[in-house]
């Protein structure tokens, strides 16, 4: 189903009317339709409406990739960085004004490939910053090759035999790292996105939210919708974020299950 | 009163306090009101069996370059001091240990190799030592009292520098280190009392008070402090690691926090992410890490983000010779990095120039919205310098930021294409101004657009900016100004001194010489350059690379060619290699 630009500007223009959704822009994201940025977008929106936060007082901060696009679809201030560097440059961003809420947004290439060094140092520091890791587990993009992310045997045009290499675990990562707030999220579910963003915002250090998501365009195999849908599910009713062995055991045993992973308590 | 022109250097092994002595040497010519100019070298790895030399040049007018003869040479192991025999001549006074801790045969120590004539003075450096104050450590010390005593340098200038860096280890080892000093001093005092020499005439109106001693690193981690600096983000890297730890020690005092980042990459990363923010912040970095850099140089430059960097060049390429010195660096500071990407470089060429012009890199960065680099090299950060300590105005570190009009809200274009291609800026927290800053090609107002149009109105508003950038930067100053010149040299960075005084000596011999000195890399007056050159017969570049970088970006305003002199030896230039070239340039000429 093909929707005309012209349709979408003008159903973009009764949302943006309603104030509704007053943090996002009047540009039309470039995602292809289907892509579960969008349920990313209104989970972020939607926290941002209701923490009542100034517009102004927001930065959101990208690297390159689909989700490197992110700033433009929001009406706060915005930093659209190079390949990699989005967690360098939030984390200037937010020492050189903590008064800021800053959050930053990136793929999975650029964070766990090409930014994957950064990833330990801004957690170590705990800066104060909300790290939203769109992980597609492709890169998009440039149309389509593996990412770290992407399961052994992934068949793509630059893997036409299947990848080799074993698959990195973000959550796991950043738990390893000392990370003080870790969630787990699924794209298509832009509420338990909000409120997990909600909860992370207030952690007043490093919080990453590591969201599950697809890419229609590219992947036919792995993350699809139908699989996402079927392999998510929240954590145990009796899970406890606050302990850290618990978190590690979770992670290790599984890959999709969402909520609040780890937070520290201060 | 004869001019004094005096060179010492102290020679020993890692771990002599071969350093130490050179810099109290330093210390006490500056305060008996000398002009100091002193460069240490020392070995690349910290626990080798590595040499360690100092070099101390002490004049009645203003030093300007190293020292190429040592007059003394004051020898902490014989072994080591070997190397320094060609630098010694008939008339230079070496200090050695009578009885060394370790004892080194004959044949493989300075005195069989030393030129003749050279005079000796022999002093139990160690048993004075032990004896005054019970410890061999303070033969150093004892070495410098014999320095004092032979050469006249009035003792209470070093009794004073050395109770000032000793105060903080408490009175004890102020005492310990007086008494080696006295010791030494005694000694010659009474041994050579023959021989005793008053090289250093005492000055009433030299008042060597109002005089700091600083290296090119301190004088940059200063104005940085002076300038605001309120975020420093870094990583290790000789010779620019000084500049962190100078900041980390004294920045914090003044609000400013430094953090050490993972790698080069983050550091500018970070910096450009706190100026985006509105807030100043800076980096330094050698070669390699200057190399990581440039991505996201070129992105301050196309997201018109300022930053400050300081490039404190080594030998390269690669890791190269890490603790040589080079002035390779400058098409990368210029050149380096993907695409059309003109930002403003500007080189230093003394201690004082280090911390007036980091401190004017901030006002730079923040009016042009653009990255700065300041490029320096290992031998002007290590260097030291006896200099009035700086002032600065309010003018000097005044904010130089450009805000968008209250009127202009509702309306605001980031990037307006204005006539001097300087767009009004916003930060975030101002309000009504929000934008996103980015890498991608953008309209005015920021939106991406590839465009061709838009791409050319946009690159040639950026290049129209910079360009603009050069009424607000250092002109070329010429020295000996003239209306003929048979050679006129062109220098730049750390290589300048030597310049100024090569021409001067050249010009005492008689020849038509002038100096031209460039601070300004990029963008660079043209036109004074190009009068220049035009008006000197011969057009001579001294530089500290291979094929003549600052050569390659100027040759072209002339019709005939430049001349080059390229040194690669990872050690400065002396002022005699550019005097004998220009000599030899002019006898070529006259046959």
């Amino acid at each position: 189903m093909k929707i005309p630009a012209r349709v979408l500007a003008d159903q973009l223009k009764q949302i943006k009317d309603s104030g509704r959704f007053s943090p996002r822009s009047g540009a039309l994201p470039t995602w292809c339709p289907g892509c579960g940025y969008f349920g990313i977008h209104q989970g972020l929106n939607e926290c941002i409406a209701s923490l009542g936060l100034p517009l102004h007082e927001i930065v959101t901060v990208s690297g390159i990739g689909c989700a490197g696009r992110y700033p433009f679809f929001t009406n706060n201030y915005g930093l659209h960085t190079v390949h990699g560097r989005t967690l360098p440059a939030a984390t200037g961003v937010k020492l050189a004004n903590p008064k800021l809420t800053v959050f930053a947004v990136g793929g999975d290439g650029d964070g766990l490939a090409i930014g994957g060094g950064h990833l330990p140092h801004i957690a170590r520091r705990n800066i104060d910053v909300n790290y939203l890791l769109f992980d597609n587990s492709i890169y998009g993009l440039t149309k389509g090759q593996p990412s770290p992310t992407s399961p052994i045997g992934s068949k793509t045009k630059a893997s036409p035999y299947g990848t080799t290499d074993r698959p990195l675990n973000a959550t796991l990562m950043a738990l390893t790292y000392g990370a003080s707030f870790v969630a787990r999220l699924f794209a298509g579910d832009p509420k338990g996105i909000t409120e997990a963003l909600l909860e992370g915002v207030r952690n007043p250090g490093f919080s990453i939210f590591h969201i599950h998501t697809s890419c229609v365009t590219f992947d036919k195999a792995f993350k699809t919708w139908t699989n996402l849908k079927k392999w998510t599910h929240p954590l145990p009713e009796d899970y406890d974020p606050t302990d850290i062995r618990r978190a590690f055991d979770e992670v290790l045993r599984d890959d999709f299950s969402l909520g609040v992973i780890y937070k520290r308590e201060y | 009163m004869p001019e004094v022109d005096f060179t010492v250097e102290v020679c020993g092994m890692a771990g002599d306090g071969t350093i130490a002595a050179g810099g109290l040497i330093n210390e006490a010519m500056s305060l008996g009101g000398f002009s100091v100019l002193g460069f240490d070298s020392y070995p690349a790895e910290i626990r080798g069996f590595g040499r360690c030399v100092t070099n101390s040049r002490i004049g009645s007018n203003e030093i300007v370059a190293l020292g190429e003869h040592a007059h003394a040479l004051i020898s902490l192991n014989d072994e080591q001091s070997r190397s320094r025999a060609p630098f010694l001549s008939e008339h230079s006074l070496v200090f050695f240990d009578s009885n060394p801790p370790t004892y080194v045969q004959e044949e493989k120590s300075l005195l069989s190799v030393a030129p003749p004539g050279v005079i000796i003075f022999g002093i139990p450096f160690s048993d004075l030592a032990v004896s005054a104050a019970g410890s061999s450590r303070g033969r150093n010390l004892t070495a410098l009292g014999g320095f004092a005593a032979v050469t006249g340098i009035e003792p209470d200038f070093f009794r004073e520098v050395i109770k000032n860096k000793f105060k903080s280890k408490g009175d004890r080892v102020v005492d310990i280190n007086l008494k080696s000093f006295d010791a030494g001093y005694e000694y010659a005092m009474g041994k050579f009392a023959d021989r005793l020499l008053q090289l250093f005439p005492k000055s009433e109106d030299r008042a060597g008070h109002d005089k700091v001693v600083l290296s090119g690193n301190q004088a940059i981690g200063m104005a940085a402090i002076d300038a605001g600096l309120k975020l420093y983000f870094g990583y290790p890297i000789t010779p620019a690691t000084p500049i962190m730890e100078y900041l980390a020690k004294y920045l914090p005092e003044h609000g400013g926090r430094v953090v050490q980042m993972e790698d080069e990459i983050s550091s500018i990363g970070a910096v450009i992410g706190s100026f985006y923010a509105g807030v100043r912040a800076m980096t330094a970095t050698s070669g390699p890490g200057f190399a990581l850099m440039t991505e996201l140089i070129t992105h301050g430059v196309m997201a018109e983000i300022p930053a400050v960097i300081i490039d404190a060049q080594r030998a390269g390429p690669s890791t190269g010779l890490p603790t040589k010195t080079e002035q390779s660096d400058l098409q990368a500071a210029v050149f380096g990095g993907p695409g059309d990407s003109a930002r403003i470089v500007i080189a230093p060429t003394n201690v004082e120039e280090c911390y007036y012009f980091t401190l004017k890199s901030f006002q730079l960065a923040e009016k042009y919205q653009t990255p700065v680099i300041v490029l320096t090299d290992f031998f002007l950060d290590n260097r030291v310098e006896n200099r009035p300590l700086p002032k600065t105005t309010g003018e000097q570190v005044a904010c130089w930021n450009i805000f968008p009009g209250e009127s202009s809200k509702g309306r605001y274009q980031r990037y307006d294409d204005t006539p001097s291609g300087i767009s009004p800026r916003s930060f975030p927290g101002m309000e009504g101004f929000n934008f996103t800053a980015t890498g991608l090609e953008h309209t005015e107002k920021g939106t991406p657009d590839y465009s061709p149009e838009n791409h050319s109105k946009m690159t040639e508003k950026r290049h129209r900016k910079i360009r603009s950038a050069l009424n607000d930067l250092e002109k070329p100053v010429e020295f000996f100004p003239n209306d003929q010149l048979d050679v006129g040299v062109i220098g730049w960075g750390s290589t300048f001194g030597s310049v100024l005084e090569a021409v001067e000596k050249s010009r005492k011999n008689g020849f038509k010489v002038g100096a031209l000195k460039i601070t300004s890399i990029f963008p660079y007056h043209s036109e004074i350059i190009k009068a220049f050159m035009a008006k000197s017969k011969f057009v001579l570049i001294p530089e500290l690379n291979y094929e003549g970088q600052l050569a390659n970006l100027i040759a072209h305003l002339d019709l005939k060619p430049v001349e080059r002199l390229n040194f690669v030896t990872g050690a400065p230039i002396p002022p005699s290699a550019i005097q004998n070239r220009v000599e030899e340039l002019l006898e070529v000429r006259a046959q």
